[in-house]
C-alpha cells in the first residue's frame, strides 16, 4: 500500500482550520475589549487636569483646536488649548464657540447630541465621510473644522460673510444651495439655526479626536499644517 | 522602517502589533505556522503508526 501523505490528510487541515479560526477568534474577543476603553469619552475633568484623551470631552468646544505635524508619531495629530513643551494638548487657549467659551459639560454634551443627530437625520455620510464611515462624494468632515477654507483667511468663511468660523459653518449648513462650492454642489436640507449650531459642535468634536492621522491626505490640503 | 518605536496614545498589545508593516505579519505567521508544523509531527506520527500496524 502507498504511503499516505500528511498533505492530504484530513484531519491535519481539520486541526490546522481550527487552530487558526479559535485563535483569531480569541484575538478579536481581545481586541474589542482592549479597543473600549481607548475609545470611551474623556470628562471635562480630564481637560481640566490635562489628560489627553483620544476622544475628548464634549467641551473641548470651548477650546482652540489646532492640527500638529508629531514627529515621533509621523503624523499630524489634534492639539487642543496650545502645544506644550512635548508638542501635545496644554487644554490652556480657550476659543469663543458662537460668543462663549464657557460651555458646560451637559450644555455641551446636548448641542453635541443634536448635532449628531442631525447628521443621522440629514444622512451626511450619504455623500460625506465622518471618521471613516460614510462616501466621498462630498469632502471628508472628520478634519473639515481644521480646513483653513474656513478660517480667517479662508475661501469659505469670505463667501458667508461671517466673521468665525462656527458662524461661516452654520450659515453654510442652513443655505448650501446658495454658495457654489464645488462642481457637486450641496443640496438644501432644511437645516434649522439651531440643528446647524449642534453639527458645527459635532464637527468641531470630531476634529478634535485623535484618529492616528486618519485622513492621511488631509495635511495635503493647501494651507493646512505641514501638508506631507 | 520595518521596525518603528512604539508611539501610540495609549501603551496596548494591538498598538504594538501595528508599529509598523512587518510586525503583524510576523506575529501572524509565528502563530499560525508554527503550530501547524506541530500538529505537522504529530499526524505524521499518528499516520505513521496506523501504517505500522
Amino acid at each position: 500500500m502507498a504511503k499516505k501523505s500528511v498533505w492530504s490528510d484530513n484531519r491535519f487541515w481539520q486541526r490546522s482550520a481550527g487552530w487558526i479560526t479559535g485563535f483569531a477568534a480569541m484575538l478579536l474577543i481581545w481586541l474589542t475589549f482592549d479597543t473600549i476603553p481607548q475609545i470611551m469619552m474623556g470628562s471635562d475633568s480630564d481637560i481640566q487636569n490635562g489628560v489627553t484623551k483620544r476622544v475628548p470631552s464634549p467641551t473641548v468646544i470651548n477650546y482652540k483646536i489646532t492640527y500638529e505635524m508629531d514627529t515621533k508619531r509621523g503624523h499630524e495629530i489634534p492639539v487642543i488649548g496650545g502645544a506644550n513643551a512635548e508638542g501635545t494638548s496644554s487644554f490652556q487657549e480657550k476659543e469663543l464657540f458662537f460668543g462663549r467659551d464657557d460651555w458646560s459639560e451637559e450644555e455641551a454634551a446636548e448641542l453635541l447630541n443634536l448635532g449628531k443627530l442631525g447628521s443621522q437625520a440629514k444622512n451626511c455620510m450619504n455623500c460625506h465621510t465622518l471618521l471613516g464611515n460614510g462616501a466621498y462624494y462630498a469632502p471628508d468632515l472628520t478634519k473639515s473644522w481644521l480646513d483653513p477654507a474656513w478660517g480667517p483667511e479662508g475661501s469659505m468663511q469670505a463667501m458667508t460673510g461671517k466673521d468665525t468660523k462656527e458662524e461661516a459653518m452654520a450659515e453654510f449648513l442652513i443655505n448650501p444651495s446658495q454658495y457654489p462650492t464645488h462642481a457637486r454642489m450641496m443640496p438644501n436640507l432644511g437645516i434649522t439655526a439651531a440643528e446647524a449650531k449642534g453639527l458645527v459642535a459635532f464637527l468641531k468634536h470630531m476634529s478634535s479626536i485623535d484618529t492616528n492621522g486618519f485622513p492621511r491626505n488631509f495635511g495635503k490640503i493647501k494651507g493646512a499644517v505641514h501638508g506631507k | 522602517m520595518f521596525f518603528e518605536p512604539f508611539t501610540d496614545v495609549v501603551p496596548s498589545f494591538f498598538g504594538w502589533l501595528n508599529q509598523g508593516p512587518m510586525t503583524l505579519t510576523l506575529f501572524l505567521h509565528t502563530v499560525i505556522v508554527l503550530p501547524m508544523f506541530w500538529i505537522y509531527k504529530q499526524e505524521k506520527a499518528r499516520l505513521e503508526q496506523e501504517e505500522g500496524q
